[in-house]
This record gives structure tokens, sequence and C-alpha cells, in this order.
């Protein structure tokens, strides 16, 4: 845990130095932001790219289940978060860019918990815009 | 006796599990961390990444390590030039400008394909450099990639290779610098993800100078007379990972594919 909160004093630092596995562009819209609140379901660590899976609760109170991409785990690893840095049923804020293609799904650009610790940077976006 | 066997046994049992990796975060992370030997240090234990070169018995550069790219080459591998001084043929200007206007929708690893030169050289996932003692060769090990075997015995490129993802390499010292030449390429590799087209004619050489214990340069040059109208050159600038060693990274059928919608 104390390495977690190290590490995420470092983070923004580091991001810029995170791997692209493939284009962000194809996949995202960086200019289509979004952010959601909700409680994650699952975290699925595999390559190429993490995916964090949250139900957000809407204002009539309908669930929806999204997806948002992450960094590589090994990526990740070398930043110092695991697969348990996030787990279901963690509250978390996800800022990040919209699919392009509609679906609910995002590439997150950060992941907080609810007590404000920021866990699993490394999104494609953040060596995506350096052609 | 018995007592003896038992602990045997349980050191067994122990290390079984250690090997199934059930076992907590900060060691399931493999040697994400661990002091290497022979790592020059400060009085506070932290690698000296300013230290001399290290050297084999021979007295050229010892180039073993973990070795990473910096992350805008492995975007544009031209990042440093401008637009004219890359010198590709029309037919192959067309091809960049569509896989751009494409936003890179047909990267080859976005399928898990395999990355060729020297994308797996400049990618932000580490490769380890392995001068063998005693042999004619070298190793490099990639944490994204497959292995790859430079031969530094003298003999020459294949003259009419099977094309391949990977090429055909070959090593030797001039001076100081570590130079590697490979051919053999099966064009279907991109120089970065931006799209920069290779062809089969592509001549890959590597010129690397270790600066110091913790820096290198690397000077890359283009030669690919179907894409390019002359050899061109890019300078990159891999930095040592101290106390560290490669993890797995298996491209997994990529989930991301079906959303590619490109432009």
């Amino acid at each position: 845990m104390k390495s977690l909160i190290v590490v995420s004093g470092i983070m923004l630092a580091a991001a810029a130095h995170l791997s692209a596995h493939h284009s962000f562009a194809a996949e995202f819209d960086a200019s289509k932001r979004v952010t959601l609140k909700g409680t994650v379901t699952r975290v699925d660590w595999r390559n190429p790219h993490i995916y964090v899976y949250l139900n957000v609760k809407d204002a009539s109170g309908a669930v929806t289940e999204w997806a948002c991409e992450g960094g590589p785990p090994n990526v990740l690893m070398r930043e110092g978060w695991t697969r348990d840095s996030v787990k279901e049923g963690d509250q978390v804020t996800i800022d990040g860019a919209l699919a392009k293609d509609g679906s609910k799904r995002c590439n997150s650009r950060s992941v907080n918990l609810a007590d404000g610790r920021r866990v699993f940077a490394g999104s494609s976006e953040d060596s995506a815009g350096k052609q | 006796m018995r007592n003896f066997r038992f602990r045997n046994l349980m050191i067994g049992a122990v290390s079984t599990v250690i090997l199934l990796g059930v076992i907590p975060n900060p060691v399931r992370a493999q040697w994400l961390k661990y002091p290497v030997k022979g790592t020059p240090r400060g009085p506070d234990g932290k690698a000296d990444l300013t230290a001399p070169t290290p050297r084999r018995p021979d007295g050229k550069p010892d180039m073993t390590g973990v070795w990473m790219g910096v992350t805008k080459y492995m975007i544009n591998i031209a990042a440093d030039l401008k637009e004219d001084e890359v010198p590709l043929r029309p037919a192959a200007l067309e091809e960049y400008k569509r896989r751009r206007a494409n936003e890179s929708k047909d990267d080859p690893s976005a399928r898990c394909l395999p990355l060729s030169l020297p994308l797996k050289q400049t990618i932000t996932s580490p490769f380890k450099l392995i001068d063998i003692p005693g042999k004619e060769e070298m190793v490099m090990l990639y944490e994204g990639a497959r292995h790859r075997e430079i031969f530094m015995d003298g003999r020459p490129l294949p003259k009419d290779p099977e094309p391949s993802w990977y090429g055909y390499s070959i090593g030797k010292w001039e001076g100081d610098d570590l130079v590697i030449d490979s051919n053999g390429f099966n064009g279907q590799g991109w120089l970065d993800i931006n799209g920069h087209p290779t062809s089969e004619a592509l001549h890959v050489t590597e010129r690397y100078h270790r600066i110091d214990f913790g820096h290198m340069s690397l000077e890359i040059t283009i030669d690919d007379p179907k894409m390019y109208t002359k050899p061109w050159k890019v300078k990159e600038s891999p930095r040592l990972l101290p106390d560290t060693e490669l993890l797995e990274a298996v491209c997994e059928n990529n989930q991301d594919l079906e959303h590619m919608v490109g432009k």
C-alpha cells in the first residue's frame, strides 16, 4: 500500500513514458471526454491492455456496465500496480475518452479510488498525441 | 532423519507454491525489483547510472543489461526529423498517408502480430541484451516480442533469405560501437505505430554505443530502396532499467479489434 501511494505521486511524470500497444485514435475519440463514477465489477488483467468493468448508476437509478481500457500489465507492474490495486466492489471515478463506435467503453486516463488514490495510469492516449 | 525429510518436504512444498505463483503481490511480480549483481552503486545503495561503461575481459564494452527505448520513436520513428527528411517514394508516401488517415487501424501489433525491426527496439517495453562470454554471439530478449540472435562470428548476411518478421542479424565491433546488420524481412512490419512502411528489401543497421552504465545511443539506418529513395538515419537513446528483469507480456488475442473503427 505504501508503495502504491508513493507511486501515485510520481504517476504524472511516469505517464508520459507509458506505452501504447496500438493506435489510441483508431478506437477512442480524445475530444469526447467522459467521467464515470461507479462500482467495480471486474478487473480483466490481461495483455495487451487491462480492462476495468464498472456499474454506473444514472439519475433515474438505471445501472449500465462500462468497460474502460488501461495500460498493458507489464507496463503497469513497472509503475507499481498489481491486479489487486483495484478490486471488485471498489468505488472508482474514471476519467477517459469515449469509444468511437458508440459502445459503453472508454480509455481511462485516470482511475481514482474513493479515498482519492490514483491507480492504473498508463492510457495509450498519453503517448498517442505525439505524432 | 525424519525431521530432516519433513523439512525437505516442506521446502519442496513451499518452492512449488512459489513456482505456481500462489504468493502475495510483491513477490508475485517475478523479479520486477531485485538488486542485480555487478551493478555500481552510490552511497545510498541505488544504481549509479553514470558510472563508467562496464568492460569485457577483452576491453570491449559489456552491453549486457535491461534497456528501454523512448516513447516518441515508438509512435513516430522520424519524430526528430522534418517531414521532407523522410525520403518516402510516392507509393510509400501514399500508403503512409492512408495509414495515418485511418489512425493506424491496421497496425499489425493491434492484431498481436509480431513486432519487426526497428519497432521492437524502440517500443517502450524493455529488451535485455546478453553478451554470452566466450561465444561469438549476442542475444536480445524482449518483454513483448520474440528473442533475437545476433551472430558475431563473421558470417555474412544471407543472400536470398526466406522473408521473415524478425529478419537475420549479424554483428561486429567498430571500435567501441556494436554494429548490427539485419535483412530478410517480410515487408509486413511497420517501422512505427504511425505506419512508416517497409518492404522485403529492408536492411536495418543498428549502431549501439554504451555511453556509461545507464545510457546508450542507438543510431538506426533504414535502407529500403523499394520504399525510400535513399538510406535515412534516426537516433534513439535507450536507457538502462536497473535492478529489474523482463516480465511476461504475451499478446493475447486483442479484444479491442472489433472496436477499432479508424477515422
